[in-house]
């Protein structure tokens, strides 16, 4: 054999010839084949043995290199196979004891790193002749990025060791992990098993017995989730909402008339008004809170004020001027104390006030009565402030003065909560949200440089119409499953969802699809999700890892990670219309499919209106179609920059023909006239025929409609109990279901306390001291629905009679890296839902003890 | 002469790490066991602090401050005085930054304890990655992992500095500092670090480094860091 080689500034040539008798192109061991074998670290007696180093004769399988460290580049050349593609078969050798690792790079042989070895071999008079050439440098392995640790651990997440591999089936008993309970499956008998059956419900009027659970899902993957449940015919799609922002939306509906996330003009704003917003850890966009807080915090008359309201000392209370520590659950008395104060000495915007909102002042409604306005609730004896004072535990000096820095700022936002104390298991989370969005419209900040802004919307290209028949109407009109038709706010209830599945209430779900969602993990109470899956006649997850829920699935269906797949993904937070267009970074790793192109096939084999609905064969198909009529931009553009935007942010002027379309947008027809509504008219609508006392509001009157204070009922007694728990959510993790097992951020997770790999309670020194409980100690935390066993950690700073529970561990499935570590604390909270589908995440009491033996 | 140096804002800084995990994605930095980081083993060359776990003397419960902490590359470092072998060194030649020479170290820590800012760690075990996540290791072989029983810390990325002189010649240009910028302050999502000439009065940290929030960490030990940084508010 002789092999020669040259190169150039960017590829290194091979031309090796030998002498072979016959030319055998045969797929199996008789086959012509040829290997190269490339030391990437030491392989101790490779130079005397060559690729027999990993050669292991006497086992079952295969090559692996016997120390550890060791790796070698791989590449395979075969006459029945590569040759035909002109390409080498790109794989690396990697270290086991006695098991296969042998594997491919990323790609297939056609595109990807597993394609980057240009190889072709002629045999004649027998010889072979074989070509090679590749880049000297292929960029695999590059990295380098910016962000908050969960977006730099990505690497972590994209060669994390338990990623499903492909799509499997189980095969053992519901809630196995055990390998050996899931059987690998193709592709084609996956998607085939899925589609006959969801014919045959169409077939028999029964789609509607189809349910759909999404996690965080927007752009295009969300709209073509509601399209083909629309088009299938089935009501059913539970969001993940219900037990994260669906609460902060219906309280902008309310209010501003859309039903939306608002977005704040940081980098202008003068004055931030935090109420009990994790803003920096956990808030809706984090990167878009960093760098807009950060920002504002530049020298100068232009530095902004940052006030923190939480009973948790978090890390964006420590970054704020001012932190006050609130009674839990009391934001909403806090709130309208201050709006008390800016009303009683005419601190508010009279222009804004007096021209776009409706019921600021007493009014009389067409048919005569008499309605109580905004102004005179705020002024009446339930919110003197010496009252605010004893219910929030923030002294009436604090509030006056804060609420005329408030009102005087130049550019003061006054900033909504996503989860936390929202989630009180009543009506007092919606009012506090409704209560903070007044205050902005007091200070008139709304669509102003430095205030609130109004997200405007992706003009996306219109969808092509599609036929609806009598079937189908009947099936969408179906009652759901979750039950959120018989809240008169909710869009939808997860927690519901699995009450509906093992009930059969109000029909028996045949198929239920899960995206981005581990129910059992993230609710409240969610443990009992799990079980209700028994009832279901076929559970697919697209999960990329086997959750608490997956492990529960018949089959799993496992979607790209987001640097293997194309996706469009809205701005938010930033006021004007944008999305960063993300595309695959590296071919799939595994044997894995775009959840978007899954769906598109089921259009296709289903054919009729779904087909004519989405009459895409890929998902980027649908993207570019989708994409095809924006403005200034074309796809080459927009994939070559990643991105379509259209900032800056075009205030709306008030009363402006462009104002009077965005606020009262999404209220029903009548009361879309350009107005902030301190007194909710569309909360009258959505109410009429109910007892506010049937959908838990305590108030009476005109306050119904009004922000107001409702004191938040616990569960536990205060004597038993005597803590109230408060669970949030970690910087380190943020909130994607799968952070938990990246071992870097476990290594990092419990920075502001001192922890790592491991979960914690925290606890006021002075409670703790009392107790006798020790700092790092293991002890009991156990509310009237469970108990759980966590680590203590004794914190300075901290309202005394709340205890703080960190989510993000205590997982018992997901991977080898979060199994087993911490406890999760909705073991601790009970499945419910209030008023708007709101799951209860701050209305349980608990006591902590300590762990005897 | 150029001098490296860096700055960071507290008041920017929002403390979400994402500094002290881009420098391990950047630096092959081993991810440590739990029971190892329980024993405070962890190898993160730009962890981050809350200031109140360490100093017992705060006097108010609420004023936790969050540290950064790179190595400062001081211009006068104890750690490179106890090196018995001359494995640590300052490299005047590429701007100052404080370097371990891997091949030349034999352990013995004694630059740990000389070093006043607790940046250097000390490898107790082979690095162990499961062979999925060791594929995303940075390729460069200047940050090829450690072996065990030798001492590793921050280098400023000096790599990335070798990397931005290689390219400027193979452009046929003359290197540009903006150039050389390592991956923390690549990363910073709140823009709170700088990074630049100190010997250059025009640079941004020059400007910032006599700004009246300036301070450096434990300057009465006359270490002279290299890292500077903004006090809050």
């Amino acid at each position: 054999m002789t092999l020669r080689a040259v190169y150039d500034s960017e590829n290194i040539y091979f031309l090796i010839e030998w002498a072979d008798a016959s030319e055998s192109i045969d797929n199996t061991d008789a086959g012509d084949r040829l290997a190269l074998l490339w030391q990437v670290s030491e392989i101790s007696g490779f130079e005397i043995t060559g690729c027999n180093q990993a050669c292991h004769s006497g086992f079952p399988t295969g090559m692996w290199l016997e120390e550890e460290g060791q790796g070698a580049d791989f590449w395979l050349w075969e006459a029945a196979n590569t040759n035909a593609l002109g390409i080498m078969d790109d794989r690396y050798l990697g270290y086991s004891l006695g098991e296969d690792w042998q594997f491919a790079d990323a790609g297939d042989w056609e595109s990807g790193s597993r394609a980057d070895i240009h190889a072709q071999a002629i045999w004649a008079d027998g010889i072979w002749t074989l070509e090679i050439s590749r880049a000297l440098d292929t960029g695999d392995n590059a990295i380098g990025a910016d962000g908050t640790p969960v977006d730099v651990t990505f690497l972590e997440m994209l060669y994390n060791p338990d990623r499903i591999p492909g799509p499997m089936r189980r095969i053992g008993a519901a809630g196995s992990t055990n390998p050996a309970d899931w059987q690998p499956i193709s592709w084609r008998e996956a998607l085939t098993e899925i589609t006959t059956r969801l014919q045959s419900l169409r077939d028999a009027g029964e789609s509607h017995r189809v349910a759909f659970a999404l996690g965080e899902t927007r752009g295009q993957m969300k709209d073509l989730f509601e399209r083909f449940a629309a088009a299938y015919g089935t009501p059913n799609m539970s969001r993940y909402d219900s037990v994260s922002h669906q609460l902060v939306k219906t309280a902008c509906l309310l209010t501003l008339g859309r039903y939306d996330l608002l977005a704040y003009d940081l980098e202008n704003t003068t004055f931030i008004l935090n109420f009990g917003g994790s803003l920096l850890e956990a808030g809706r966009s984090t990167h878009r809170y960093i760098s807009g807080i950060s920002f504002s915090r530049r020298g100068g008359s232009n530095r902004s004020k940052m006030v923190t309201i939480d009973p948790r000392y978090s890390v964006t209370a420590a970054k704020s001027d001012e932190w006050l520590t609130i009674n839990p659950g009391t934001d909403a008395m806090l709130a309208m104390g201050m709006a008390r104060f800016i009303v009683g000495n005419r601190l508010y915007d009279e222009e804004f006030v007096r021209n776009y909102t409706m019921g600021f002042e007493d009014f009389n409604d067409e048919n005569g009565a008499t309605h109580q306005g905004f102004r005179s609730l705020v002024l009446s004896e339930a919110y003197d402030l010496e009252r605010v004072e004893a219910i929030t535990g923030v002294e009436a000096t604090t509030i006056a003065r804060l609420a005329g820095e408030f009102a005087q700022s130049r550019a003061p936002i006054a900033t909504l909560p996503i989860r936390g104390g929202l989630h009180t298991g009543n009506a007092n989370g919606l009012y506090t949200a409704m209560a903070v969005m007044s205050l902005n419209a007091l200070v008139g900040n709304l669509e102003k440089p430095g205030g609130v802004l109004i997200q405007r919307d992706i003009p996306y290209t219109d969808w092509p119409e599609y036929y609806v028949d009598d079937t189908m109407i009947a099936s969408l009109a179906q009652p759901r499953i979750d039950g959120a038709d018989d809240d008169p706010l909710a869009e939808s209830i997860i927690q519901n969802l699995g009450d509906g599945l093992s009930n059969s209430n109000p029909y028996s779900t045949d198929m239920l699809f899960l995206y981005h969602v581990n129910p059992s993990y993230i609710m409240p109470g969610g443990q009992t999700f799990a079980d209700s899956l028994q009832n279901v006649g076929l559970v697919v997850d697209f999960s990329s890892f086997l959750t608490e829920t997956a492990a529960h699935a018949d089959l799993i269906l496992p979607d790209h990670t987001f640097l293997e797949r194309w996706q469009d993904v809205p701005w938010e937070g930033l006021g004007y219309a944008g999305f960063g267009l993300a595309q695959p970074v590296i071919p799939p790793l595994h044997n894995t499919m775009h959840t978007g192109d899954v769906l598109l096939t089921f259009a296709q084999a289903l054919g009729g209106s779904v087909r004519q609905a989405l009459p895409y064969d890929t998902f980027v198909d649908l993207l570019q179609y989708r994409t095809s009529t924006l403005e200034n931009s074309n796809w080459e553009t927009m994939t070559r920059i990643g991105k379509w935007g259209t900032g800056p942010h075009p205030f709306a002027e008030w009363g402006s023909e462009n104002w009077q379309n965005l606020v009262g947008r999404d209220r029903r027809d009548l009361y879309q006239d350009g107005r902030f509504d301190f007194w909710s008219r569309e909360l009258f609508y959505r109410l009429s025929g109910l007892h506010p006392t049937e959908v838990g509001i305590q108030a009476t009157g005109d306050a119904v409609l009004m922000p107001h204070y409702e004191p938040v009922h616990y569960h536990g007694d205060e004597t038993e109990y005597p803590f109230i728990l408060n669970t949030y959510q970690l910087m380190a993790l943020g909130d994607p279901e799968y952070t938990a097992n990246l071992p870097t951020l476990q290594e990092i997770i419990g920075m502001h306390v001192g922890i790592r790999w491991d979960g914690w309670v925290e606890m006021h020194h002075e409670e703790a001291e009392y107790l006798g409980l020790i700092n790092g100690e293991q002890v009991w935390v156990e509310s009237e629905f469970g108990r759980v066993q966590t680590r203590l950690k004794v914190v300075k700073s901290n309202h005394s009679q709340v205890v703080n529970f960190p989510d993000g561990q205590g997982h018992t499935a997901n991977g080898r890296f979060s199994n087993g570590r911490g406890a999760n604390p909705n073991a601790l909270l009970p499945l419910e839902s209030a008023l708007a589908g709101t799951a209860s995440f701050s209305n349980t009491r608990v006591k902590v003890y300590k762990v005897e033996g | 002469m150029t001098r490296w140096g860096m700055v960071i804002d507290l008041d920017k800084c929002v403390a979400c790490q994402g500094c002290t995990v881009a420098c391990r994605m950047e630096n092959n930095t081993p991810i440590v066991s739990p029971e190892q980081s329980e024993m405070g083993r962890s190898i993160l060359w730009n962890e981050v602090f809350p200031i109140e776990e360490h100093a017992e003397f705060a006097a108010e419960d609420t004023n936790a401050t969050f540290i950064p902490r790179p190595c400062m590359h001081c211009d006068n470092p104890p750690c490179i005085k106890v090196c018995p072998v001359e494995a640590t060194f300052k490299s005047d030649e590429t701007g100052g930054q404080v370097l371990q020479r891997y091949d030349r170290c034999i352990g013995c820590r004694f630059c740990t304890l000389a070093c006043p800012y607790g940046v250097r760690y000390f490898n107790w075990h082979e690095p162990q990655w499961s062979p999925e996540i060791a594929l995303h290791l940075n390729p460069n072989s200047e940050v090829e992992p450690r072996p065990k029983g030798i001492v590793e810390k921050c280098t400023f990325c000096i790599q990335r500095l070798h990397e931005a002189l290689e390219l400027a010649e193979e452009e046929g240009r003359n290197f540009r500092p903006e150039d050389y910028q390592p991956a923390c302050v690549q990363t910073c999502t709140g823009k709170a670090r700088f990074f630049g000439d100190l010997d250059n009065p025009d640079s941004t940290v020059s400007q910032l480094a006599g700004s009246r929030r300036a301070f450096r960490l434990l300057e009465e030990l006359g270490t002279n860091p290299k890292v500077i940084y903004l006090k809050e508010g």
